[in-house]
C-alpha cells in the first residue's frame, strides 16, 4: 500500500501446507494450572507455535494469567509479561511502539518481533473494548490482539460476561424456580464490530482450536500482513460450560457446525468465510441444529424446548435474515424477537 | 479450653465441588444439631478452582466459641481427625493449584486418625497408592463409584449423605447419626437421604494402615526461592526451548522433547491416563497437536509418547485419535509409576503388547461430569441400589 504511514516489515510467515508441517517446536509448554481440557491453553500453545521465538507475547488479566504464571512458576518459552484487564490493546501498541522506537534509535539491532497481546472475553469484549478499538486504528504499529473467549469471566469462577450466549448457567445467571432465563442479552459480535469498525485494521478472524491448521495459519496471516489485527478465537470451557473435559474438541467442531460461530477472516476488507463455515454457507453441508451442542453443557441444563427452538432461531436468523451471513447483523426487514417466557 | 475437631475433605476442583461443600456444610450443621459450634470454609491457595486439580475444604467444629476461635485462627487446620477423600486416585498424593509440591493424601492425619476414601477399589490398592506415614491410621472405604459432576448440575447420587453417616460412626464424639439425620433432614428434605446415611453408619469399618505398609516415595517438593534470590521486580526465567530425544536403544536423536515446568507437574489432577498402542499409530499428529498440556513428546521416529508427569489426564488425545484402541483412558488406580510407555515399548515390543492389553481389556469406569442431558438419572440408580446395600 502507498499511504504515508511508515509501516515496519514484518517476518514472513507463511501458511502452513498441511498438519505434518507444523514445526515440533513448543514455546508455552506443559505446567499451567489450568483446567482438564482447557481449550484457552491450547489457542496459547497454538499461537505461540505459529509465531515462533521472536515473539513477546502480553496477557491481560483472566485464566491465560492467573493459571499460566502463578506463584512465581511459569510455563512460558516465549518472552511474557502481565498487563492490566482492561489494556491489552494499550500494551500491544505500547510494545510495537517501544520496539519500534528502540530500533530506529539503534538501541536494539532491526528486525521484525512479533507482538501479541491477549485478552479474555472479559478483558476484550467488555473491559478492553475501547484500547482494543483505538489500537487498531494505528495502522503502523505491527501487532495482533488475540481475544480467546470462554463465554465467561472463567477465572473469577464464571461470573457472566458480554460474550455469554442467551440463557446460559453462570453465577450470575443461576436459573431460579420463579424465573428459568437470568440472561437475556445475546452475545456480543466482537469480531464483526471490529472488522466493520476499523477500515484501516487489514486483518480480522475468528477462529476456533478443534480446526487447528486453519487457525495456525489466521494467526500467522495476522502477523505477516502488517499493521494491528484482531482475531478472535471460541474456546470450549469444561469449567464454565460444565462438560466432561473428553468432548473439549467436539464442542468447538459443534460450535462450527451448528453455525453458531462462524470461521471468517476479513483481509483488507474483503470478507472470505473459511472451512467448514463456507460450506455451511454454500450450502454444501447442512447446518446441524444447535439442541447438539445445547444437550452436551450442562451450563444449559435448564433450557426447555421453548428455549432450544428460541436459540436456534437466533441463530437461523443469522444465517437468513443478516445482510452478511454470519457477520454483520443488518437486516433488510423488522424482525420480531419472540423470546420465550420464563 | 474445649475439644476441637477438625475435618478436611481433598477433592477434584470443579467436579467435586458441590460435592465438597454440601458434606463441610453438614458436618457442621449435624455438629450444631449437639450445641457444638463450626466453621466450614474452602482453602483459599485452591481458588480459583480448575477442573480436576486437587483442592480442599475444612470443617472445623469446637465444643465452645473461644476453641472455635483458635482453630479459625489458622490458615488451614495443622491437623485432622478425619481426612475425607472423595476420588481414589487423590492417594497419589495431591499437588493442589497452590505453590506446594506433592503432598501425601494423609498428611495432617492425626495419629489414629481415619482417612475415608471413596472407591470401588480394595484397600490393598488404595493403601499401595497413599505414601506412607510414621503413626499408623485408620483406612475406611466406602464402596462405590466416585462422584463426578460439575459446576452446574449436581449428581445426587448420594455420596454425600453417605460420607456423613460414614462421619458419625467413625468420631461418635462430633456428632450422632440422628444429628446428621436431622440434618439431612432440614438441608435437603429428603427421607430416602437419611436411609443412605444409616445405612453408611451400619456398614462403614476400618483397618489399621501401619508405618511399614504404602507407597515409601518420598513425594516430589522443589525449593522456593529465598527472597534475596529473587530477580527485579517479579520476573523470572523462562522455560528453556526443549531438545531433540534420544533413543534408549538405537540412540538415534530427533523429534523434540518440550522443557516442562518444574515446580508444577499437574499428574496428580489425573483420574485416568492414556495408554497408547505405537504398533497401530499412524502419526497422524492429533494427539499431540490437540492436548492442551503439551505432554506429547515426539520420539526420533516420530510417535508420540504422553509423558506422565505431564499429562492431567482430559481425554482428549482419546477423542481425536481417529484409530480404534490406539489411545485409551484407562483408570489411574491401574499404575504405579509414571515411567515412559515409549521406552517400555522400545525395550521390548511383545512384552509392552500384552501389558497394553491387559490394561485397556477392562474399559476405565470413571466419569468425568456431564457428557450429555439425562446422564445423571442414568447413573444414580446404580448408585442407589450400593447406597442401600442392595
Amino acid at each position: 500500500m502507498d499511504t504515508y504511514v511508515q509501516v515496519d516489515p514484518t517476518q514472513k510467515l507463511d501458511a502452513y501446507k498441511a498438519v505434518k508441517k507444523i514445526p515440533l517446536d513448543e514455546y508455552f509448554t506443559s505446567g499451567h494450572r489450568t483446567c482438564q481440557g482447557c481449550e484457552s491453553a491450547l489457542v496459547m500453545k497454538m499461537m505461540a507455535k505459529a509465531a515462533g521465538p521472536r515473539t513477546i507475547v502480553l496477557g491481560s488479566t483472566g485464566c491465560m494469567y492467573v493459571a499460566n504464571t502463578t506463584y512465581y512458576s511459569t510455563s512460558w518459552v516465549l518472552p511474557w509479561m502481565h498487563t492490566q484487564l482492561g489494556s491489552s490493546g494499550s500494551a500491544a501498541l505500547g510494545a510495537a511502539a517501544a520496539l519500534k522506537a528502540l530500533m530506529r534509535k539503534g538501541k536494539m539491532k532491526k528486525e521484525p518481533i512479533n507482538v501479541i497481546a491477549f485478552c479474555g472475553d472479559g478483558g476484550g469484549a467488555d473491559m478492553g473494548v475501547g484500547a482494543i478499538s483505538a489500537t487498531l486504528t494505528h495502522p503502523d504499529y505491527n501487532c495482533l490482539i488475540l481475544m480467546y473467549d470462554n463465554e465467561s469471566y472463567a477465572n473469577t469462577d464464571i461470573q457472566l460476561s458480554g460474550s455469554t450466549p442467551w440463557g446460559a448457567n453462570t453465577t450470575f445467571s443461576t436459573p431460579g424456580s420463579v424465573r428459568r432465563i437470568m440472561h437475556r442479552r445475546w452475545k456480543k459480535n466482537m469480531a464483526g464490530m471490529m472488522a466493520a469498525g476499523h477500515p484501516t485494521c487489514r486483518y480480522v478472524a475468528t477462529v476456533c482450536m478443534s480446526y487447528g491448521l486453519a487457525a495456525m495459519n489466521s494467526i500467522r496471516k495476522a502477523l505477516a500482513i502488517g499493521g494491528p489485527t484482531f482475531i478472535h478465537s471460541l474456546d470450549p470451557c469444561p469449567k464454565g460450560w460444565d462438560y466432561d473435559p473428553y468432548i473439549s474438541h467436539e464442542l468447538g467442531e459443534l460450535a462450527v457446525n451448528t453455525g453458531i460461530w462462524p470461521l471468517y477472516e476479513v483481509e483488507d476488507g474483503v470478507l472470505k468465510l473459511l472451512g467448514r463455515t463456507q460450506q455451511i454457507a454454500a450450502k454444501k453441508i447442512p447446518r446441524q441444529p444447535v439442541r447438539d451442542y445445547l444437550l452436551k453443557q450442562g451450563r444449559f441444563a435448564h433450557f426447555t424446548n421453548d428455549d432450544i427452538d428460541y436459540f436456534q432461531s437466533k441463530v437461523d436468523e443469522m444465517w437468513e435474515k443478516w445482510l452478511v451471513p454470519g457477520v454483520i447483523p443488518f437486516k433488510a426487514d423488522l424482525e420480531a424477537d419472540a423470546a420465550p417466557s420464563s | 479450653m474445649g475439644r476441637l475437631y477438625a475435618i478436611e475433605i481433598i477433592y477434584r476442583g470443579i467436579f467435586q465441588k458441590l460435592l465438597a461443600t454440601r458434606i463441610q456444610r453438614a458436618i457442621v450443621l449435624a455438629a450444631h444439631n449437639e450445641g457444638k459450634v463450626g466453621i466450614s470454609f474452602g482453602r483459599y491457595g485452591d481458588s480459583p478452582e480448575r477442573n480436576g486439580i486437587p483442592a480442599k475444604g475444612f470443617a472445623i467444629v469446637a465444643t465452645d466459641p473461644t476453641t472455635l476461635e483458635e482453630g479459625m485462627a489458622k490458615y488451614e487446620p495443622k491437623e485432622v481427625d478425619i481426612t475425607i477423600c472423595v476420588d481414589d486416585t487423590l492417594c497419589k498424593g495431591v499437588e493442589s493449584w497452590a505453590w506446594y509440591g506433592l503432598q501425601p493424601v494423609n498428611r495432617l492425619l492425626k495419629p489414629g486418625g481415619t482417612l475415608i476414601v471413596t472407591s470401588k477399589e480394595g484397600p490393598e490398592t488404595i493403601i499401595a497408592m497413599t505414601h506412607r506415614k510414621e503413626a499408623p491410621y485408620q483406612l475406611s472405604i466406602l464402596k462405590g463409584t466416585v462422584s463426578f459432576s460439575g459446576l452446574w448440575v449436581y449428581k445426587d447420587d448420594h455420596t454425600d449423605v453417605r460420607i456423613l453417616g460414614a462421619v458419625a460412626k467413625i468420631l461418635p464424639d462430633l456428632f450422632s447419626l440422628k444429628s446428621v439425620q436431622k440434618a439431612i433432614l432440614s438441608e435437603w428434605k429428603s427421607e430416602l437421604k437419611t436411609i443412605s446415611a444409616a445405612n453408611a453408619y451400619e456398614r462403614t469399618t476400618s483397618i489399621t494402615v501401619n508405618p511399614n505398609q504404602g507407597n515409601p516415595e518420598v513425594p516430589y517438593k522443589f525449593d522456593l526461592p529465598k527472597w534475596h534470590e529473587m530477580r527485579e521486580g517479579i520476573s523470572i526465567p523462562s522455560i528453556p526451548a526443549g531438545h531433540e530425544m534420544d533413543d534408549p536403544k538405537s540412540h538415534a536423536e530427533g523429534g523434540f522433547q518440550p522443557d516442562r515446568n518444574p515446580t508444577f507437574l499437574k499428574f496428580s489432577t489425573r483420574t485416568m491416563r492414556p495408554v497408547v498402542n505405537f504398533d497401530t499409530c499412524i502419526k497422524c499428529t492429533l494427539c499431540w497437536l490437540q492436548c492442551p498440556d503439551s505432554c506429547f513428546d515426539v520420539t526420533p521416529e516420530g510417535l508420540y509418547d504422553a509423558n506422565m508427569k505431564a499429562c492431567c489426564g482430559c481425554g482428549v488425545c482419546e477423542a481425536v485419535c481417529p484409530v480404534k484402541n490406539c489411545v485409551t483412558m484407562v483408570n489411574e488406580a491401574e499404575f504405579s509409576d509414571n515411567s515412559s510407555q515409549w521406552e517400555a515399548w522400545r525395550e521390548n515390543k511383545e512384552g509392552y503388547k500384552s501389558w497394553l492389553e491387559d490394561k485397556i481389556k477392562n474399559p476405565a469406569e470413571r466419569s468425568h461430569g456431564f457428557r450429555y442431558r439425562g446422564q445423571y438419572e442414568e447413573q444414580i440408580p446404580e448408585m442407589l441400589e450400593i447406597a442401600a446395600g442392595k
